[in-house]
């Protein structure tokens, strides 16, 4: 009886098998020359520059009914008084008799740190217990520059932190948080309770007015 | 009761080739590997919701074996990789070789053969196919294409200006197998520094440490910022990977009693846009200024794409967008320029290149701003096997019905023939 020709055809098979899985030994650092297209590159002093920080300008009070800042329009709703943005607050405003409320735009290059994160660090601030990830992503939505951002609204006793350990009772804190991977923009509102409440509609106007300045 | 006594097994080494022979052959193997492939394209359809597309195609279909809950039991199967090479070896055995040559059996033959066609198409997709894309304004040309997911390590000696004529690459596939907690001393002889990576992370965040989430983000901070690990991205292409660099200098470097230049590096310093220019970490070791950058891989076609015009139509009243489309021009060296155009579903094939009309931006652009053009841009060798494969199976079968029909149409011929003693 002929043996069956197994080694002639399983032997290839076996040498493609092998070769497909491939190595996983760590070369040193290969040399080669840059095309025209990858010659240039932009020299930054500092990381912030780098991680893009920087390229997002300072805000400087809008005018009255409108605001221009940090690379943003937006209309601010009337009682709101825009002060100057810092470095993690893009737009910044205050409202109230005694400029309790406030209410701010923070912008950061990739995802910020999370969803869950961010909506967990919110309801901290506010004693409130945090969410599993299953309850923030069935958080409802609002459109924030035209894409569904997460809406978080918690009442509780606010601490701010940032250094302070005083805590502010009966407060609310309201706020959209957009976290793609490209960037997450957070609009963030914090005061008592009722004037919150007062200022819900102001909110959700503010909200509305925000794009991009593309000129 | 005596039981009648089974022909029994002979286990010695010599007999082992012929035992593999027959397990490879098994018109059994054959059904649980199709049937085990059933399971598999099921749970790798479903685990796109859970994965998305990229990854769920490398857990189930790309993968030698994976592991899965069903219905909270974790299950240990085949991936689509190994069952395709088994059934590649089983049909290659059993259909064509241990199979009886006879014509009658040519139809299914040819069939086998397309469908082995067709196995063979994917792997030579998987191991050698590219997609990257290619992305430009009005006016630019390129011949460069750039992978949509994959990272690699970039060291620049750069002139004061920001201009760099070379580069040393730590390569894609392995910046992509660092674990977290892994750290790599990779050298370069021609270097006067040694390079050590660690933490890589496939997606991260540089979080400055004034912000109040940076309280939670553990690691070094370095310059003022800490880098934070991010939960991955189920559409890889959106995840922006992070790591810490360290530069170890061989002369005044730690093994001399100085210190390291530590930096975060972070894949977002790289450009978003055709025309913004990278930004890599910068350090100066000698007399000599360096760049270090996560950047994308790339790779270069045999021509290059010049971007005449780009046609962007909106809906009237609306931001979306009705239609868009490039006129470029190839440039190939030894070869007329050719003015060409490039639509949705009207892509350009070249050099066994297929640009296809992709996508658009900046985002957030509005009437009246620049935009620029993103074609993505493929090269598989053997995109059109399916379609020869298919050809030559529906051939096979086509053969293979022709001869039934021969044969049943003879037998019925003989079986109603009238009987000459009847007559």
């Amino acid at each position: 009886m002929t043996r069956p020709p197994v080694l002639s055809v399983t032997l290839p098979l076996v040498a493609l098998l092998l070769a497909s899985c491939g190595g996983e030994d760590s070369p040193g650092l290969i040399e080669r020359p840059l095309s025209e297209s990858e010659k240039n590159f932009r020299i930054v002093e500092t990381s912030m520059d780098r991680f893009r920080y920087s390229s997002q300008p300072s805000a400087e009070a809008g005018e009255a009914s409108g605001g221009a800042a940090a690379g943003l329009v937006y209309d601010t709703p009337q009682g709101w008084t825009e002060k100057p943005g810092s470095m993690m607050r893009d737009v910044n405003f205050t409202f109230g008799p005694n400029g309790e409320g406030e209410c701010y735009v923070a912008r950061l290059p990739g995802a910020g740190g999370g969803l869950a994160a961010n909506v967990n660090r919110w309801r901290g601030q506010m004693a409130a217990a945090p969410l599993t990830e299953e309850e923030v992503a069935a958080l409802p939505t609002r459109p924030l520059f035209g894409q569904p951002a997460r809406f978080v609204s918690v009442d509780g006793s606010f601490s701010p932190g940032m250094g302070s350990d005083k805590a502010f009772p009966d407060y609310r804190l309201m706020g959209l948080i957009l976290a793609g991977e490209a960037g997450a923009v957070f609009v963030k509102m914090t005061g008592p309770k009722a004037l919150v409440e007062q200022n819900s509609a102001a909110f959700d106007q503010f909200v509305t007015s925000l794009t991009v300045n593309t000129n | 009761m005596a039981t009648p006594s089974s022909p029994t097994i002979d286990w010695s080494p010599q007999n082992w080739p012929r035992h593999l022979y027959r397990f490879f052959t098994s018109f059994k193997l054959a059904t649980v590997v199709l049937a085990l492939m059933t399971v598999v394209t099921l749970l790798g359809t479903l685990g796109q919701v859970d994965h998305g597309l990229h990854a769920a195609k490398e857990k189930y279909f790309h993968s030698f074996y994976f592991t899965d809950t069903i219905f909270g039991i974790p299950v240990l199967l085949p991936g689509g990789m190994l069952l395709m090479l088994i059934l590649f070896v089983n049909m290659t055995l059993g259909a064509l070789v241990k199979v009886r040559k006879r014509w009658k059996g040519a139809g299914l033959l040819i069939s086998h053969f397309g469908m082995l066609m067709l196995l063979a198409g994917g792997f030579v997709t998987n191991q050698f196919s590219t997609d990257g894309y290619m992305a430009l304004y009005p006016g630019m040309s390129s011949d460069r294409v750039e992978s949509y997911r994959e990272w690699q390590l970039e060291i620049l000696p750069l002139s004061k200006e920001g201009v760099a004529e070379k580069a040393w690459i730590y390569p894609a596939e392995y910046l992509a197998t660092m674990e977290s907690d892994e750290q790599r001393v990779i050298h370069a002889e021609s270097l006067p520094f040694d390079v050590v990576i660690n933490g890589y992370s496939p997606n991260a965040t540089p979080i400055p440490t004034s912000a109040p989430m940076a309280a939670g983000v553990t690691g070094k901070e370095i310059d003022g910022f800490k880098l934070s690990p991010q939960k991955t991205s189920k559409e890889a292409e959106q995840n922006v990977p992070g790591c810490f660099l360290e530069i170890r200098p061989r002369d005044g470097g730690p093994r001399d009693g100085g210190t390291p230049i530590e930096a975060i590096l972070w894949a977002g310093s790289y450009r978003f846009d055709p025309r913004e220019k990278p930004m890599p970490f910068t350090f100066t070791v000698g007399d000599q200024l360096y760049g270090a950058l996560l950047v994308k891989k790339s790779w270069t076609v045999p021509f290059t794409v010049k971007l005449d015009e780009f046609i962007f139509e909106r809906h009237p009243g609306v931001m979306t967008a009705r239609n868009y489309e490039s006129r470029v021009t190839r440039i190939e060296e030894g070869q007329t320029d050719k003015p060409l155009e490039i639509k949705m579903n009207e892509p350009m094939r070249h050099a066994g290149y297929t640009f296809f009309q992709e996508s658009f931006g900046p985002n957030g652009a509005q009437p009246g701003d620049e935009m620029f053009t993103q074609f993505a841009v493929a090269n598989n060798p053997s995109d059109q096997w399916p379609l020869y494969s298919l050809i030559v199976t529906g051939i096979g079968l086509s053969v293979h019905f022709l001869i039934m029909l021969v044969n049943f149409t003879t037998r019925s011929r003989k079986r109603f023939a009238p009987n000459p003693a009847s007559a």
